[in-house]
């Protein structure tokens, strides 16, 4: 299999401060409103034995992208030397049938109303933001293969997912 | 645990390249405090910041970095940048302003100064301090130089629980940076918030990291906050009670035998009247009032006695509460007789660094006992002062002067980053000052909320416009000093806060005191500990880090020893011994012991204002997006959070017809805000909860500025500011509960 890049998250680490959502605005410029990646939360139970859980959701770069498969003008594309999913932007019709296909929500469109995403930060050719500065070191980047691996005292897996998402997880 | 993060092999699409067109300068954030700051990297493109990011070789935040810092392009940027000096040209409150040269901005200052020194005595002069940051030594020299003891210190924030500890333990940091997490087999967070103040400079990655080898973390606050909801047990307390949890789990402690017979013999004095005084806070007497069920009080009692070692990261909650210095002498009490004090995973007390220290700025050494007296509301008691920042009034009573004219009234006070309109309680009474204040002068790098009553407004540099000060980790423990670079060039007429003071000081004939004016030799000056100029530390980018010494615990010798800094140097502990029994308290009319003390309403202290006011409500200082009254102008942190808020439990908020993101009204027997209620499962459903300092406007985003007083989002008009309730006789601190009433508002929009 091609080499293929993703994330690295651990929610038992995640403490939803937001700075992955921030480095990533802050760094790449994104307008108000976009967010290319966001902390989500969920709570469960009845007070006062609660419990709240959070997620770290950028674009999952999924091994079948299903927002691809249903982009009508070929604007969506994964790229095979690293498996990065990005989007021409002068392609892009902003039909947003991609947002609907998405199962993650990803995709985002701002005020011109063509599609934007996280592209690993390969626009900018430096690391990702979002994973370089998180403080809780909850979130992670590199290949699937070594992020399986990158902390060995972990229990990890790839998130399930119809998609192939392509994150690993800790159990 | 053990990662291959930080050698992670980089690809080639990896490669961490700079634009060819881009600079980087490194500096240091100061958007937070009170601390050194996080050594940043900034990105420079024709002339303008484009980027940050975390500076690897900071010792501080080792290359991290939180959402404040990555919306900082947008602070510096920001259309509410002050251009300019400014002077009013239109009655106080009206903000109408013309623009002044520099020289006429500190002339006018300077002759309004020494005209009232003539008339009134230097100490109707004033400085109220922001959040900390290094230029506060510099207007406390030019309070010292002026004849002035009036350095206005917040009472509400840290310097009350340095009080307690240092009293008891002598330790001032013990509860605040004490805590030995990598050590810990229990981690207790007390009414503090690791993840929204200073989430990068370590405490916690060093908590994670102690969960995940088995330290047990146990949360103690009154909703579930992130960090609360990693929590082995949470214990969702009723706002102000910390202090009563605290006796009931001495209580537990010492009537189950849990506590260290051996350190209580050897290091502790009074163990034996604190035996028979503990016995009516039982664990069936404290929850009524914690709200908390005495069975999961003698849990978290039994579970910190017998931990083996446990430390106690406790937060600004035991700052906000009128019975602050006696929550804070518990909590050390309990650190010290359950053998955490100063060892393994406890509470300990940091080594020094093998750094020198620089020189210092203010000019302690010409303190007299006369000066203390003349304090025009003393901050603690004239008899324990200097404390470890000096010689302080309390804020609020020092704009309460200026109404009361007791001792005597203040006549100018100078407001440097900070916004006594929102961030102090009383609003209204402090609007009411603000109006009969003779001379007001604020100085900031943004419009603030208290610039419409100001008489001449300076604006001053953010930290990426100027090349200056150097700085060192606050508190004498850090090891790392670096000198400020220039990022950008200013973007309006500026000095920085620190040429402001010299300026003044020039102005005033106190040039002797400040450098003539010469900021180069103002640092150099301070530097000359370290046997070099600001032009050679400038040779390190990213400054000189010094080794640390080896830890060394149960220093008992060394530090229960220590002397305290009032005049006449006396120990913090006569006995040289832990004060549970605390002689020094007595002799000055204070109680020994401490003891439970209700917050000025609450259900079991005013149990007949329930009928109309059914709910406790409180509030935080700092949000992941905001702290104090700063940074609602910033688009980025502003959508987090557009709204002012109310968290409230569902079934609260039901009861009431109120739904989720609805208008409400929130009113309390001193006054009313209008704030969005958002629902939150993790609150206690009798509890609500606020956040303070809301005011501003965002233009970014067009989302509106809130009124000050009633009918505005400000939180602080619904406390009480009664005098005989309202604040810690011993620390001034002021609290931050009361009692209220919500109800959907009409006009939901």
């Amino acid at each position: 299999m091609a080499k293929q890049y993703g994330f690295y998250y651990d929610a038992g680490r995640c403490i939803q401060c937001r700075t992955c959502e921030l480095a990533c605005k802050g760094t790449r410029g994104l307008e108000p409103g976009v967010k290319w990646r966001r902390v989500v939360e969920t709570w469960d139970g009845e007070y006062p034995d609660v419990t709240r859980t959070f997620f770290s959701l950028a674009c999952m770069h999924c091994d079948k992208p299903a927002c691809a498969a249903v982009c009508p003008t070929g604007a969506i594309t994964k790229r095979a030397e690293d498996g990065i999913v990005v989007v021409d932007r002068d392609k892009c019709n902003g039909c947003q049938d991609c947002l609907a296909a998405c199962p993650f929500g990803v995709p985002q469109f701002g005020v011109d109303g063509i599609m934007q995403k996280c592209d690993f930060c390969i626009e900018t050719d430096r690391k990702p933001a979002c994973a370089v500065s998180c403080p809780a070191e909850a979130l992670r980047y590199g290949t699937i293969d070594e992020l399986l691996e990158m902390v060995p005292d972990k229990n990890t897996q790839r998130m399930d997912g119809a998609t192939g998402p392509s994150i690993i997880i800790v159990k | 645990m053990s990662t291959k993060n930080d050698d992670f092999k980089e690809e080639i699409s990896f490669k961490q390249t700079m634009k060819p067109e881009e600079r980087m300068i490194p500096t240091f954030c100061s958007l937070c405090g009170p601390s050194m700051g996080c050594g940043l990297n900034c990105y420079v493109q024709d002339g303008r910041l484009v980027r940050v990011e975390g500076m690897k070789e900071s010792p501080i935040n080792k290359g991290k970095l939180c959402l404040k810092a990555f919306a900082s392009m947008q602070w510096l940027y920001s259309p509410q940048r002050l251009k300019y000096p400014l002077k009013r040209v239109g009655k106080k409150g009206e903000g109408k302003f013309e623009r002044v040269t520099w020289d006429e901005a500190l002339d006018l200052i300077a002759d309004k100064l020494k005209e009232q020194k003539e008339k009134y005595g230097p100490e109707s002069l004033a400085i109220l301090s922001p959040q900390a940051r290094t230029y506060k030594s510099y207007f406390i020299r030019f309070l010292t130089a002026h004849g002035s003891p009036n350095y206005c210190h917040s009472g509400i924030c840290a310097i009350q629980r340095a009080f307690g500890f240092a009293y008891t333990v002598a330790a001032p940091m013990l509860g605040m940076a004490g805590a030995d997490y990598e050590h810990a087999d229990l981690i207790v967070v007390w009414g503090a918030n690791p993840v929204y103040a200073g989430a990068p400079t370590g405490n916690l990655k060093k908590i994670l990291d102690a969960k995940e080898r088995g330290a047990k973390l146990v949360v103690i606050k009154p909703e579930m906050q992130p960090d609360a909801a990693k929590a082995d047990m949470w214990l969702p307390i009723r706002p102000g009670t910390d202090g009563a949890l605290a006796l009931a789990m001495l209580n537990v402690i010492i009537n189950e035998h849990l506590y260290d017979a051996e350190f209580v013999s050897r290091w502790c004095y009074g163990f034996d009247k604190l035996v028979p005084h503990i016995q009516k806070y039982t664990p069936e007497w404290a929850e009524p009032i914690t709200g908390l069920p005495a069975e999961q009080i003698r849990e978290v009692a039994r579970l910190y006695g017998t931990a083996g070692s446990a430390c106690i990261l406790a937060g600004n909650a035991f700052d906000q509460v009128v019975d602050s210095n006696n929550a804070i002498r518990a909590v050390a009490i309990l650190i010290a007789i359950s053998g955490n004090l100063d060892r393994p995973g406890g509470n300990i007390v940091p080594m020094e660094s093998s750094m020198p220290m620089p020189k210092p700025v203010t000019l302690h050494k010409r303190y007299t006992q006369e000066f203390i007296d003349k304090l025009v509301g003393p901050e603690m008691p004239r008899c324990f002062q200097p404390f470890i920042e000096g010689i302080s009034s309390a804020y609020y009573r020092c704009l309460d002067s200026v109404l009361t004219g007791e001792p005597y009234p203040i006549k100018t006070i100078i407001a440097p980053g900070t916004q006594p309109t929102v961030i102090t309680r009383g609003s209204r009474r402090i609007v009411e000052a603000l109006k009969k204040l003779e001379f007001f002068v604020v100085i900031d790098v943004m419009q603030t909320s208290s610039m419409p009553w100001a008489d001449v407004v300076i604006p001053v540099t953010t930290m990426y416009e100027c090349d200056h000060p150097f700085e060192v980790p606050m508190g004498g423990t850090g090891n790392w000093i670096m000198a400020r670079n220039k990022v950008i060039e200013p973007l309006g007429d500026y000095k920085s806060d620190y040429e402001f003071w010299l300026d003044l000081g020039v102005k005033m004939g106190y040039g002797e005191d400040f450098w003539h004016g010469n900021i180069e030799e103002c640092m150099n000056y301070q530097l000359e500990n370290f046997g070099m100029t600001m032009d050679e530390l400038r040779k390190y980018p990213t400054g000189i880090i010094y080794e640390p010494k080896p830890m060394v615990y149960e220093k008992y010798d060394e530090f229960l020893t220590a002397p305290s800094p009032r005049l006449s140097g006396a120990p913090y502990l006569p006995q040289g011994k832990v004060a549970i029994y605390n002689t020094s308290f007595e002799e000055n009319g204070f109680n020994p012991l401490p003891e439970w003390v209700e917050p000025p309403e609450s259900p079991t202290g005013t149990p007949e204002l329930l009928g109309k006011y059914p709910l406790v409500l409180f509030d935080s200082h700092t949000s992941e997006a905001y702290n104090h009254g700063w940074l609602r102008n910033v688009p980025y942190l502003r959508e987090i959070q557009p709204e002012p808020w109310i968290h409230i439990h569902p079934d609260t908020a039901r009861q009431r017809g109120i739904n989720d993101g609805d208008w409400v009204i929130v009113e309390s027997p001193h006054g009313w805000i209008k704030v969005k209620a958002l629902y939150f499962p993790g609150i206690r459903p009798d509890t609500i909860m606020s956040l303070h300092g809301w005011w501003q406007g965002c233009s970014e985003l067009g989302l509106p500025g809130y009124p000050l007083l009633d009918g505005g989002a400000n939180v602080n008009v619904l406390y009480s500011i009664d005098p005989d309730k309202a604040f810690d006789p011993v620390v001034t601190a002021m609290p931050k509960q009361t009692l209220v009433e919500v109800r959907k508002a009409e006009n939901n929009g």
